[in-house]
C-alpha cells in the first residue's frame, strides 16, 4: 500500500457517484448510508464494508473539523467501481491539509485510513482544499481492520 | 438543520445504482426532517420512482437530485432534464390500477426551466399532529 503526499491542484470531479453536502457532523452519517447501501449493491463482503466505512467517516470528519474553520464549506465524495477496486474520493475546498489548531499533534486519522485503504493518495494546497483518494480491493484476502 | 442550509446534492451515474443509492439518501432525509413514518415510506417510493424513470429524461448521463430538509418537510430537485423531461417523467410515474405515484403523494410538484434544462421539484411534507 502507497501513501504519498502531493502538491497539485484539486482538479474537478467526474464520478459514477458523487455526493456534496454541508460540512456537518450529521451529514457523516448520510454518507455512511450510502456507502453501506452502494455495499449492498454491490455485494461487497461486510469486512470490506467495514474498512470502507471507518475509512471515509475518518475522511470526512476530517474535513468537518479542519477544512473550514468557522465558515461553511462542502464535503465532496466521490465513490468508484474500478474493476476488482473501488475508489473513493473526499475532497473539501478548505484551508488544505496541515496541523490543526485544535491539537497538540498528528491525529490518527491518516494511519488509521493508511491502514484500511489498499492505497491512499492526499493531495492539497491552502488555497485550493484537499483531496485524499482511497481505494479498496472488493476482495481482499487480508483480514478486515474494521469492525462489522 | 437549518432552514436555510444548503441542499445536499447527490450525483449517480444512470444505471442500477440510482435506485439502492437513492432510496437510502432519500429516507435518511426524510426522517432528519421528522416526517411521520407513512411520510417516509411515501418519500422512499417517489425516490424509486424518480430512480426507474428520470434516467430516459436527464440531460446528461447521470441522475442529479438536490435534497433539502426542514420540519416535517422534504424538498427534492431532480435535474438537469432535458426540455419536456420535467412533465415527462411526472407522466412515466403513473402505475396501471394505481395511478400517478407522484402526483399522488408530493405535496407541491413544479418543474422549473433553467437555461436549456428542466429541473422536477417535488415536496412532501406533513402537517397534521402527532
Amino acid at each position: 500500500m502507497g501513501t504519498r503526499a502531493a502538491s497539485a491542484p484539486v482538479a474537478a470531479l467526474e464520478s459514477d457517484i458523487r455526493l456534496t453536502l454541508p460540512a456537518r457532523p450529521e451529514n457523516v452519517a448520510v454518507v455512511r448510508h450510502v456507502l453501506g447501501a452502494l455495499a449492498e449493491a454491490l455485494d461487497l463482503p461486510p469486512a470490506v464494508t467495514a474498512d470502507i466505512r471507518l475509512a471515509v467517516t475518518e475522511a470526512c470528519t476530517n474535513v468537518v473539523r479542519h477544512a473550514y474553520g468557522d465558515r461553511a464549506g462542502d464535503i465532496d465524495v466521490v465513490v468508484r467501481p474500478r474493476g476488482r477496486a473501488l475508489e473513493v474520493i473526499v475532497a473539501d475546498n478548505g484551508r488544505g491539509m496541515g496541523p490543526s489548531p485544535d491539537t497538540s499533534g498528528p491525529g490518527l486519522g491518516l494511519p488509521l485510513m493508511a491502514a484500511l485503504a489498499d492505497s491512499l493518495e492526499i493531495q492539497g494546497s491552502a488555497t485550493a482544499g484537499s483531496r485524499l483518494m482511497m481505494s479498496f480491493l472488493r476482495n481482499r484476502t487480508r483480514p478486515a481492520m474494521g469492525v462489522t | 438543520m437549518s432552514e436555510s442550509e444548503p441542499p445536499t446534492r447527490v450525483s449517480i451515474a444512470a444505471g442500477p445504482l440510482v435506485g439502492p443509492v437513492l432510496r437510502r439518501v432519500v429516507g435518511m432525509f426524510a426522517a432528519r426532517a421528522d416526517l411521520p413514518l407513512d411520510r417516509l415510506d411515501d418519500a422512499v417510493l417517489v425516490a424509486d420512482v424518480v430512480a426507474a424513470r428520470a434516467p430516459a429524461h436527464v440531460a446528461a448521463q447521470t441522475v442529479d437530485v438536490a435534497l433539502a430538509s426542514s420540519t416535517r418537510s422534504l424538498d427534492l430537485r431532480v435535474g438537469p432534464l432535458r426540455v419536456g423531461g420535467g412533465r415527462a417523467l411526472v407522466v412515466d410515474a403513473a402505475v396501471p390500477g394505481v395511478g400517478n405515484v407522484i402526483e399522488r403523494l408530493a405535496d407541491t410538484l413544479d418543474v422549473e426551466a433553467e437555461g436549456e434544462h428542466e429541473f422536477l421539484r417535488v415536496t412532501l411534507a406533513y402537517a397534521g399532529t402527532d
